[in-house]
């Protein structure tokens, strides 16, 4: 008798083979047959018309927070994703000492944006070291978790304040060993490290303060346990990102580890970076290092309010003096019927039609709700008015509390980006799940890629989809027990309509500790996700299942 | 501030989306020896490197030396 068999589905078993029509069995949270299985199960789930796959992997979130009071990583699961890595930029939430938590607090609240009552309200700080970290998310996990370790804290747990300030000595350095080994054997994925961040003063965070004898000398006990290191490289350059994959290779072959960067971006103005890019990455497997880019599927938006200077206006000088200004002088100028005049004047003989148009008001903020979702020439024309003078006037009756959204204005062209996502060394990922919650959602890039980049563009068969967001990942991660429907893995399974899965439209929702406002979408055509061989979302719900576990 | 001869120029600028949802500036330098390459700017550096130069629309950064970038930063 076994727990469960998904019936009559279309098998993509995540290692990119063709795809087949058959059952998936399970029992005690594993796959035990995959094929035609005869024999009773305790429960069937129809998978008739839809796609039966391995449960999909995020390789870049910042959940470390959320996952103290939302085992389920929502909305993620919902999404198919049965595995999150958090803990990347070198940011994770232990090990770290109990004097210096406000530190890394004000980190957390730069990177992920969550408002200060996630930190106090929310869960009640029972760990200083990596070990009870883990064990005060595994009591209520529904998602699995592969955990990194920050740089920055490991800095910061052996240094105190100048790890902002200075390089390590050798004793130090040795002391972050130690500290590493202890992570790795609590369950760390790996190490993470950034040499962009900021604090939430602006300041380095601590990991950019370490020389490259200290990165050189963690890499080392990464080899010792054969895991990751992930790195955010200073992609604003093209030329300085490679230096960086130079240094990359040269740990991964020097120690046998595997190593992976992020962001990697396509946009109009930098054509030659993706392509540089990939150059060196393929030189640099040629040698035999492991140096995976890691690129999102989503395209970038911009988005701004009048509230806070912003450069979206830069190429209009009117504009761009007056919201370069504070906010009260912002006011003032707008309040001014003649310089709004040549505001206006200066959007277009169209007021701005063809320039502002297409802005769609966000929500989240002061908007009223009846503008919510709605683009500018919608709720212009619903005015009578022009687009700028619109924009102008909605910007004043709300405090300038009203934000806007300029869609897909990068990473955007989906002739370019669908080749390089069906690379053989790009490792599709960087979602940021769990972070700038207030700026722009970071979920639903699974069922972007089967909806823009599958089905509508045809860069990639569906067996390719989801072998490069289950098996590659899993295999470049070193997640052993997943990432593949096949006998003897666990029982991390998504059931989804080929014809539909998707993301949704990005909305406002305040579901955050203390009302707190993030941007989020919903998923489309995921019927049933398991997780470890329990239903943990079916029918557009969560169940009770807490069946997630740290996967490392 | 007119550039050395021995310095990086800004040889030409446009917008670009950023990582973070916000508009970043993206100047390509010119290099003494002839070589050009681009660098973007976030949000907070390009409006500083704006207004350090005075600069009303982005055509106003072209010709300057790459040092206004790092001014007061």
């Amino acid at each position: 008798m076994f727990d469960l068999i998904v019936r009559d589905g279309l098998v993509v078993d995540g290692s990119g083979a063709k795809a087949f029509r058959g059952d998936v069995a399970v029992k005690d949270g594993k796959i035990v047959a995959v094929g035609q299985v005869s024999g009773d199960a305790r429960r069937i789930i129809d998978a008739g018309g839809r796609v039966v796959a391995p449960g999909f992997i995020d390789p870049h979130t910042h959940f470390d927070v959320q996952l103290l009071w939302d085992g389920a990583a929502r909305p993620a699961l919902e999404h198919g994703v049965t595995c999150v890595v958090p803990g990347n930029c070198s940011l994770s939430l232990a090990p770290l000492k109990a004097g210096d938590r406000r530190q890394v607090v004000g980190m957390f609240q730069q990177i992920e944006e969550m408002p200060p009552e996630a930190f106090t309200q929310a869960f009640e700080w029972t760990w200083e070291d990596f070990a009870g970290y883990r064990a005060a998310i595994e009591t209520g996990l529904s998602i699995n978790v592969a955990p990194l370790v920050g740089h920055s804290v490991i800095r910061l747990w052996v240094m105190g304040p100048a790890a902002q300030q200075r390089a390590a000595t050798p004793a130090e350095i040795v002391a972050m060993q130690d500290l590493l080994r202890e992570c790795l054997a609590a369950g760390a994925v790996g190490l993470s490290t950034s040499f962009v961040d900021t604090d939430e003063n602006g300041r380095p965070v601590p990991s950019r303060f370490a020389q490259f004898e200290e990165l050189d000398a963690l890499c080392a006990v990464l080899g010792e346990f054969d895991r990751m290191l992930q790195c955010v490289p200073e992609f604003y350059a093209t030329d300085i990102t490679i230096a960086r994959i130079d240094q990359l290779a040269e740990l991964s072959l020097k120690y046998g580890i595997t190593t992976t960067f992020s962001p990697v971006f396509d946009n109009a103005g930098t054509p030659e970076n993706v392509p540089r890019i990939m150059a060196r990455v393929e030189e640099q497997f040629a040698r035999g290092a492991k140096v995976w880019p890691q690129m999102q599927t989503r395209p970038l938006d911009l988005s701004f309010s009048f509230l806070r200077p912003s450069l979206y206006f830069a190429r209009l000088p009117r504009w761009s003096r007056v919201l370069r200004q504070a906010p009260e002088i912002v006011l003032h100028a707008l309040r001014d019927p003649e310089t709004v005049a040549k505001m206006v004047a200066d959007a277009g003989p169209d007021g701005g039609d063809k320039m502002l148009g297409r802005l769609i008001c966000r929500g989240g903020d002061a908007a009223p709700a009846a503008m919510v979702g709605r683009t500018l020439r919608d709720i212009a024309a619903e005015r009578g008015q022009g687009c700028a003078q619109a924009l102008i006037d909605i910007s004043l009756e709300n405090g300038l509390d009203v934000a806007f959204l300029d869609a897909d204005i990068g990473h955007d062209n989906t002739d370019r980006i669908g080749p390089m996502l069906a690379h053989p060394l790009v490792h599709i990922g960087a979602s940021d799940g769990g972070a700038h919650l207030a700026s722009f959602s970071t979920y639903g890039d699974t069922g972007y890629l089967f909806s823009e980049f599958v089905r509508k563009g045809g860069h990639m068969s569906l067996e390719q989809a989801v072998a490069k967001i289950t098996g590659e990942t899993a295999d470049i991660w070193g997640l052993k027990d997943r990432g593949r429907l096949q006998a003897g893995l666990a029982a991390d399974i998504v059931v989804f309509d080929p014809d539909t899965i998707a993301r949704e439209a990005e909305l406002p929702t305040f579901d955050m500790p203390g009302d707190g406002m993030r941007y989020v979408r919903a998923a489309t055509g995921i019927d049933t996700v398991l997780v470890n061989g329990q239903v943990a979302y079916a029918n557009g719900a969560y169940t009770e299942a807490r069946s997630g576990v740290v996967c490392v | 501030m007119t550039p050395r001869a021995d310095e990086a120029v800004i040889v030409a600028v446009d917008l670009v989306p950023g990582h973070d949802g916000t508009t970043e500036l993206l100047v390509r330098l010119r290099h003494p020896n002839g070589a050009e390459g681009p660098v973007v700017l976030d949000e907070e550096t390009g409006l500083r490197l704006m207004n350090n130069c005075g600069a009303a629309s982005l055509g106003d950064l072209v010709g300057q030396s790459w040092r206004r970038i790092v001014e007061g930063s």
